[in-house]
């Protein structure tokens, strides 16, 4: 299920697209009232222009991708660091994207390191960090 | 009976700690979150490396974000950072549970944060998640 070493520093990995519908937002985060996520109403209220998705979807994105490259390297033994910096909307449409960063010796283990982002459809980056797991 | 109160800034006292109810991982539950976030990988319904089905390494991320809401009424609030280390993979079929505790509360730039740790663990105890994430408050 991983892609197959060897991994080098810069490479880039494959891209991911993502479509967030309202319906993807309701399933993530439980139909509420009075939630900036399902309540169209509230999140016009709080300034927003329609509802929000969940930061947090975008590092399951990112655990998608890390999972693609690592697998059970990731799943167990792989971590991330994110900051959510600009909103996603319902409708948006992001790229989540990763560029191997870092390689190094961990446990007789090789820890990779990955700089990772998403961008909306206007090329805005919505997250950036780093993820890292073991390579198989 | 938990005497649920608003949360402010003011009412927020680092050190002070949440405990989640426990959840039973269900079939269901991994399938819906795997739709949700539109990652439908075979480990999530079948067999994986580590011996059945799991659930998606972030699946417990909201067990944990909603940590304040067994005290306070969450006006709104958006958040800032995650982080998560991935020690154990979750299972369907284990019961789970998160605890945090609150590390840091700041003001940056006219905006109120907060910051909580925790853990989420199996009914044994055992680590699955670690992570920390920062949450800016939105006031009423």
């Amino acid at each position: 299920m991983a892609i197959a070493p060897p991994l080098a520093i810069g490479q880039e990995l494959p891209p991911l697209e993502k479509e967030l519908t309202q319906r993807h937002i309701d399933a993530y985060s439980g139909v509420r009232v009075r939630s900036i996520h399902t309540d169209e109403a509230w999140a016009r209220r709080k300034g927003f222009r329609t509802t929000l998705a969940q930061g947090m979807m975008s590092t399951a994105y990112v655990s998608e991708m890390m999972t693609a490259l690592l697998g059970a390297g990731f799943v167990k033994g792989g971590s991330m660091s994110v900051a959510f910096v600009q909103p996603v909307y319902a409708g948006d449409r992001l790229t989540v994207r990763g560029v191997v960063k870092e390689l190094r010796a961990e446990a007789g283990h090789t820890r990779v390191v990955v700089d990772v982002w998403c961008e909306n459809q206007h090329g805005h980056k919505t997250a950036v960090g780093t993820a890292s797991g073991l390579a198989p | 009976m938990t005497p649920f109160t608003p949360l402010t800034y003011d009412a927020l006292t680092i050190g002070e700690e949440f405990v989640s109810d426990t959840l039973l991982v269900t079939p269901e539950d991994v399938e819906t979150y795997a739709f949700a976030v539109d990652d439908h990988h075979p480990w999530f319904s079948g067999a994986s490396p580590f011996g059945g089905a799991l659930a998606h390494p972030t699946f417990a991320g909201n067990q944990a974000l909603r940590l304040r809401h067994s005290r306070y009424v969450v006006h709104a609030g958006l958040h800032a950072k995650m982080q998560f280390e991935f020690l154990e993979p979750i299972r369907v079929g284990m019961r789970v549970r998160s605890r945090g505790r609150v590390i840091d509360k700041y003001v940056r730039r006219g905006k109120q944060y907060m910051v909580t740790e925790f853990v989420t663990e199996d009914d044994k105890g055992t680590p699955l998640v670690r992570g920390q994430f920062t949450q800016m408050l939105i006031p009423a």
